[in-house]
């Protein structure tokens, strides 16, 4: 409601034709919102406190000043969100104190001319320089606090403007950002096949730098990935398209998705995300490497069987069943053979996949490796072969499972009766070194040359020659010794001469006693 | 009597292979290694050669096909080469395909196990065609 105590400021209404609303009560609501701080600069005393009564009533903090001078003084000490300028007074040239007031405060004070001649030209005048409305005085309380009222409404406007601006320029501040870190390659395309964005990682994938104008040719040579992008861009939102391409640049295995990037329902661009899939295409080929080397093992046994079968029922042994029994005993050898073969790809794939029980317990080394050779031990007398054990005084203690030391030693074990010669001798000997147990297992058989050594713990790798012929194994043994050791710290190495014999020496962690 | 040499680092199939083929009235000779085998075929220069692909090496009957061929007298013997290995190892080349054999130098690629008679029939078609040649 119009402050009834309110002076009346020489009467008249402002040169605006709203400064004949007089429905003000609402427009300023008093600490509801920011308070409206106000600048009122007028060399007349009189006017400046009646128009500061007026104003300080609807709640405004209100500042004076006489000329353009103190204003600007006023203004560096407080902003103000509205200031009054009178368009000509003594010493103040009013457009020229605008012009100033607006660029101090970078447009965020919304300044009203007041003036005592009402002329279409001034007013153009003063809209020129900045001033946002005009008030022709005399006016009333209600024109004037109508005025300010609007001014400020038009500051918090430009705020606001101001502030949505930031936080555009901010997000897409952010955008960029976030494309710019992703570890993928991201290549934008527009509806004219151009490329419009490249993130740093596109580029290096690509191995080139994004440049206006470019072509869709010049960021993808590969025709699969350009044939795809063309295809996602004639695509619909009813059908968008979505290709993985698969893109080989050097060295590196790339995937590349494709997708539309939709405006309206049709494809108004094309994004292009480029995943390094390097490693895992390296895997994939390791495994398949792997199931080749697999199945050429298992059909190895399997021929040598057949093929024994296949010459027994021609029927031209029957008059000979030594012969026949003789054929029938290598059959039996390798089909137990073959058996192994798969329990060991059984294991080891239970053993890539966890699945393998495992109970870690403190267990005496020099224990375990007797009781093994026990084992062994028939299989040893039959040729002649003599087992030795040598170990500290005390327990040599370790923190394993019972099973993994089983499948490290019980291979070497094994391997060092199976490759030894008749009446030769196997032994082990633990010694303390370091941190580490070591344990030298010692055959006396028939050796490796330096080639046989390097390839010795790799998979399937079996050391062939006359004198290994007869002797059937996986070729997964040391492999997994191998294996099962990296998961303790441990390792194992051979020193070894052809026909004098081999010592694989296995290092393993001491556990505390 | 033709004389055919056999070489395979699986001990079983030699054997096999070599009783069925003396039975049948070859005189075989085996080698477990292709040094062993080249060793022999300069000895005695067989009229065929039958040899296992994947041997110490993965390529290790090609190396051996290779080296017959240079051998004074073999090089035009036929070679048969025989394989448990997948047709698509994903090595170097496919011992299935026709350009693969041709740079093996070898004139069949059969996939083990071979069965006796498919065996017994193409030595007898290498050998009727060498004869001819003559």
């Amino acid at each position: 409601m119009p402050d009834p105590a309110a002076p009346a400021i020489s009467g008249g209404h402002g040169a605006r034709p709203h400064g004949e609303h007089l429905a003000t009560a609402s427009l300023i609501p008093a600490r509801d919102r920011d308070q409206v701080r106000v600048l009122v600069v007028d060399p007349e005393e009189g006017m400046r406190e009646g128009i500061r009564r007026i104003l300080e009533r609807r709640g405004c903090m209100v500042q004076s000043a006489p000329d353009g001078e103190a204003a600007l003084r006023a203004l560096s000490e407080c902003p103000a969100d509205v200031a009054l300028v009178p368009l000509s007074s003594h010493g103040t040239d009013g457009s020229a104190l605008t012009e100033q007031i607006l660029r101090r405060s970078g447009g965020r004070t919304v300044v009203v001319i007041t003036s005592a001649r009402a002329s279409v030209e001034s007013a153009v005048e003063v809209t020129r320089q900045g001033a946002y409305d005009f008030l022709v005085k005399p006016f009333s309380p209600e024109a004037l606090v109508y005025a300010v009222e609007h001014a400020a409404q038009e500051g918090r406007l430009i705020r606001e403007r101001e502030k949505y601006l930031s936080e555009v320029a901010g997000e897409r501040t952010l955008s960029r950002e976030l494309i710019n870190s992703m570890h993928e390659g991201v290549v934008v395309f527009n509806i004219r096949r151009e490329p419009v964005l490249m993130n740093p990682r596109a580029e290096l994938f690509l191995g080139t730098h994004f440049r206006e104008g470019m072509s869709l040719a010049d960021a993808f040579s590969d025709l699969d990935v350009s044939a795809a992008v063309e295809a996602v861009l004639e695509s619909s939102q009813e059908s968008p398209e979505c290709r993985l391409v698969p893109l080989v640049i050097g060295e590196r295995r790339l995937q590349c998705s494709i997708s539309p990037l939709l405006r309206d329902g049709e494809a108004g661009g094309a994004i292009v995300i480029l995943r390094d899939v390097t490693d895992t295409w390296k895997a994939e080929q390791d495994k398949n490497r792997f199931v080749s080397m697999v199945a050429h093992e298992l059909k190895s046994p399997l021929s040598a069987i057949i093929n024994y079968l296949n010459v027994i029922l021609t029927g031209m042994f029957d008059d000979n069943p030594a012969k026949v029994r003789e054929m029938l005993e290598r059959c039996k050898v390798r089909g137990e053979a073959l058996l192994e073969l798969v329990r060991d790809l059984l294991y080891i794939n239970s053993r890539e996949v966890g699945k393998v029980d495992r109970t870690i317990e403190t267990l005496d080394l020099a224990a375990v490796l007797a009781s093994q050779l026990e084992f062994f031990k028939v299989q040893a007398d039959k040729r002649r072969i003599a087992l030795a054990l040598e170990a500290p005084p005390g327990p040599c203690l370790v923190k394993a499972d019972r099973g993994d030391l089983d499948r490290i030693f019980m291979n070497l074990i094994n391997n060092g009766i199976k490759y030894n010669r008749d009446r030769g001798s196997l032994r082990l000997v633990i010694t303390e070194n370091g941190a580490d147990w070591h344990v030298a297992v010692t055959d006396t058989g028939i050796g490796m040359s330096e080639a046989e050594q390097a390839s010795l713990f790799q998979e399937f790798y079996r050391v062939k020659s006359t004198k290994t012929s007869g002797i059937s194994g996986t070729g997964l043994g040391l492999a997994t010794v191998r294996r099962v050791l990296s998961g303790y710290n441990g390792r194992v190495t051979v020193q070894s001469r052809p026909d004098a014999g081999s010592t694989f020496t296995v290092v393993f962690p001491r556990e505390a006693g | 009597m033709a004389r055919i040499l056999i070489v395979d680092d699986d001990l079983d199939l030699l054997e096999g292979q070599k009783m069925f083929l003396e039975k049948k009235g070859y005189a075989v000779q085996t080698a477990l290694t292709i040094e062993d085998g080249l060793a022999r075929a300069r000895e005695s220069a067989p009229d065929m050669v039958i040899a296992d692909l994947m041997m110490a090496h993965y390529d290790s009957g090609f190396v051996f096909c290779k080296k017959v061929r240079e051998i004074p007298g073999l090089e035009k013997v036929p070679i048969l080469m025989q394989t448990a290995a997948p047709r698509k190892m994903g090595f170097t080349f496919d011992a299935g395909s026709t350009p693969g054999r041709e740079w093996m130098k070898v004139d069949e690629v059969l996939t083990k196990p071979v069965p006796l008679e498919h065996l017994l029939g193409k030595i007898e078609q290498y050998l009727s065609a060498k004869a001819r040649d003559a």
